[in-house]
């Protein structure tokens, strides 16, 4: 979506072209291709490759999402009979469906775990990026540390934070109720009403280092002299904070809450290495539901079906992002 | 060529959509080399889980007596129960893969419903046929509604008592009577909490089991429902009875030991194989388990074990119900002989082979499983006295029904028996709940069952 930032760069010929306005652009399109054919031999096997593992997928999801296949349609694959649009209706309007129920349960779980997520990673990795803006002693020592919990994978991060988890000899509890006594009671995190926070706490502590990163590069090129010129009009740090500062890092800001939604959203690996593959009515995410209704009880009509609605939503949230951010996008090319 | 062209594309798409579920997952190509039909020279290729501590190297050993007897060699690959069903599922309906493949008992009816296996009825005469086999196991190679026999028992689990023969001495119980039934098990767990709080400096928790994370957790669960006399379907399989009042009662009684506070809550946040190492670890008094952990209280290289536990381990078969009747869940895997291998008659040698007296035994002891057949097991059970029990427990085994839609109800079940569970840890263990609960795991599985090929 960030076609305006990734242009090239107008081609060499361009600036004669425009002193000939009469010059039929045809030509100028046919010299452009010849020009540039090595380039589309190039690119070819990577466009074929695309249309091979991701259009065709694609497209065979969406399919699959109007056919009845389950259990026993399975060997039929496409074969399978058509089903209208009764896997969207029984998703979206059927209350006496299971299915229905275990979706809304999802999209709220997913929605809680998004926003907070998203919202977590982003505050709390400028939070720190501003601390880090600064000259001192071991900052680089620290900075590098800052950055180790983005180099751990996923499902280590999760193993980890699932054995910290743990009610009885977990060291978070260790930590809240033994040591520091802030809580009275041993809270139960991987299982009931606490185990959204058990995925959504190692989320943003996975996310922060490049949030963080980011927010660094992009504090470090805002220039000092602005700054300097604000101050001496009597502008309080907190003014510059929000006058300078944050404008200055919208676009960084687009960038990472357009990546940071979608990633989460799609977030798969935390709640199943650190819950099982149903993470129960309090965990469970919308790819842990999909996953576990297609490939573990079959259901691939209702799986793709929840993808598709999924796809749309992701589509709807990438419009919204273009419109809102669009102009920060054009200022910083 | 477009039903063909249809394969591939829904190959393709199956593939990439799966490959999320399985990230890395290894989809070598597995066709069984040697074109000729000629017995000497034929190579199978076979499909078998991570079941011993040397998966590869176990069953090659295992195997190399047989291609010495009989030239056909085996190409053993291990496949992770991550994706095991997965790539049976895609290898039956593609018709490309193993030509032997190993299967959990649960999953034989949807696999043979396919419709991508051999039917052995034929053959299975020569290894005893069903008279062969304790009939719970047999009912394993089934489809509901066909007259297939579509699998060969290949090995055994049954759930059993774990205790600490030294707590129970101390606590002044006799193991023979402890967990004879309901009452004196709950009574038993509720002595030791009283009376053992501790050994030998350790706090040990009278009983655990794993909840919600547990892949298991159904086959941990229905033996209780089944002592009461519930069921998990109807008798022409046609709906679920998980809501039924005896059901609730079987259900009800695990949520009774955590009220009690003879069930630790923390292990329900724990999945199987923590909660086996938590008793292996000497912090759980009595568990129920597979006799694998039997199996690994002699394998010095198994280090999850701490002393006391290791040297003071009893084995007890669940307790009785109020039907006066005791049953455990019957596990294990079958042997699964492909449609599309062009090695038929070699294939059903191999499982042949493996279903010979020597070598259940030889298998079953290095994976710490039961073997299969009768006459096999009645062999190992007289091994020793932990075994011996283990063996009433087979004899009391019970399967589920072979439909083709087991593994989805299982799964239905699965999540309402994990709530169930949770909720009772976080102090609700009102009956409205519980039977809330049970009736969502109906509604569910129904559903699953009313499934159509229309």
């Amino acid at each position: 979506m960030s076609i305006e930032t990734l242009q090239p760069p107008p081609a060499g010929g361009d600036a004669t072209a425009e002193l000939l306005p009469a010059a039929a652009p045809r030509r100028r399109r046919r010299r452009t291709l010849r020009s540039h054919r090595l380039a589309y031999r190039l690119i070819l096997p990577a466009a074929v490759f695309m249309v091979i593992v991701h259009l065709l997928p694609t497209l065979g999801g969406v399919v699959i999402s109007f056919k009845n296949l389950n259990t026993f349609t399975f060997a039929k694959l496409f074969g399978a009979p058509w089903n209208g649009l009764e896997n969207y209706r029984a998703i979206l309007f059927d209350s006496a469906n299971p299915l229905h129920s275990g979706f809304v349960d999802a999209l709220r779980n997913s929605a809680i775990y998004t926003t907070t997520v998203v919202a977590g990673i982003l505050v709390g990795g400028l939070g720190i990026a501003l601390l880090m803006n600064r000259q001192m002693r071991g900052i680089r020592v620290i900075r590098t540390l800052m950055l180790t919990p983005w180099i751990v994978p996923s499902f280590v991060v999760a193993s980890l934070w699932g054995f910290m988890w743990q009610s009885d000899v977990g060291i978070i509890n260790k930590v809240l109720v033994d040591y520091t006594h802030v809580l009275g009671h041993r809270p139960v995190w991987l299982i009931g009403d606490n185990s959204i926070w058990a995925i959504v706490i190692p989320s943003i502590w996975r996310g922060l280092p490049f949030a963080m990163l980011i927010f660094l590069a992009g504090l470090q090129a805002v220039p000092r002299e602005l700054h300097e010129a604000a101050a001496i009009d009597g502008a309080g740090p907190w003014q510059r904070f929000t006058r300078i500062t944050l404008p200055l890092l919208r676009p960084l800001i687009a960038i990472q809450l357009l990546f940071n939604v979608i990633y989460a959203t799609y977030q798969y690996a935390i709640p199943v290495v650190m819950m099982g593959t149903n993470p129960g009515p309090k965990a469970d995410l919308m790819m842990t539901l999909i996953i576990r209704q297609s490939f573990s009880n079959n259901l691939f009509g209702f799986g793709s079906a929840a993808s598709v609605l999924l796809m749309l939503a992701m589509g709807v949230w990438v419009a919204i992002w273009y419109r809102a951010f669009r102009r920060d996008l054009e200022l910083a090319t | 060529m477009r039903s063909r062209f249809a394969v591939v594309l829904s190959a393709i798409a199956i593939g990439a959509f799966g490959l999320a579920a399985c990230g890395g997952s290894d989809n070598s190509s597995s066709t069984s080399a040697g074109t000729t039909p000629a017995k000497q020279n034929v190579t199978l290729t076979m499909w078998t889980m991570p079941n011993s501590p040397d998966p590869k190297g176990d069953l090659q050993g295992l195997i190399a007596p047989f291609t010495k007897q009989t030239g056909i060699k085996v190409n053993v690959q291990v496949v992770g129960w991550d994706v095991q069903l997965d790539r049976i599922r895609n290898a039956a309906v593609s018709g490309t893969g193993p030509d032997v493949t190993q299967a959990g008992t649960t999953q034989v009816p949807f696999f043979a419903a396919l419709g991508g296996f051999s039917d052995l009825n034929g053959k299975v005469s020569q290894v005893g046929g069903s008279s062969g086999y304790n009939p719970a196991i047999w009912n394993t190679t089934k489809l509901s509604g066909t007259n297939g026999t579509w699998a060969l028992p290949w090995f055994t689990e049954a759930r059993a008592i774990y205790y600490r023969s030294d707590v129970l001495k101390k606590a002044g119980l006799d193991p023979a009577t402890a967990f004879k039934d309901w009452d004196t098990f709950r009574q038993s767990l509720l002595t030791i909490k009283q009376k053992v709080p501790s050994i030998g400096g350790k706090p040990i928790a009278p009983f655990g089991q794993p909840g919600a994370k547990a892949f298991d957790l159904v086959h941990d669960m229905m033996p209780f429902v089944w002592a009461a006399g519930g069921s998990e379907l109807s008798s022409d399989n046609k709906t679920s009875t998980i809501n039924s009042p005896q059901a609730e009662q079987g259900v009800k009684f695990m949520t009774q030991l955590i009220q009690d506070g003879t069930f630790d809550k923390s292990q329900l946040e724990r999945d199987g194989t923590q909660v086996e190492n938590q008793f292996k670890g000497g912090h759980l008094a009595v568990w129920i388990g597979g006799p694998w952990v039997l199996g690994s209280v002699k394998r010095a290289s198994d280090d999850t074990w701490s002393s006391a536990a290791r040297s003071n381990v009893g084995v007890a078969p669940l307790p009785a119900g109020p039907t006066g009747k005791a049953f455990t869940f019957l596990g294990g895997s079958d042997l699964m002989v492909l449609k599309s291998s062009k090695h038929q008659d070699a294939a059903w040698q191999l499982l042949k082979y493996m279903a010979s007296d020597r070598v259940q035994q030889a298998y079953a002891n290095l994976l710490g499983m039961f073997p299969a057949k009768a006459s096999a097991q009645k062999q190992y059970g007289a091994q020793t006295a932990n075994l011996k029990e283990f063996l009433t427990a087979v004899e009391d085994g019970r399967t589920y029904a072979p439909i083709p839609q087991w593994a989805q109800v299982e799964n239905a079940y699965k999540g309402s028996f994990g709530e169930i569970l949770t909720n009772a840890a976080g102090g609700n263990v009102s009956d409205a709940e519980l039977q809330k609960q049970l009736d969502d795991a109906a509604k569910q599985a129904d559903g699953l069952l009313a499934q159509s090929t229309g």
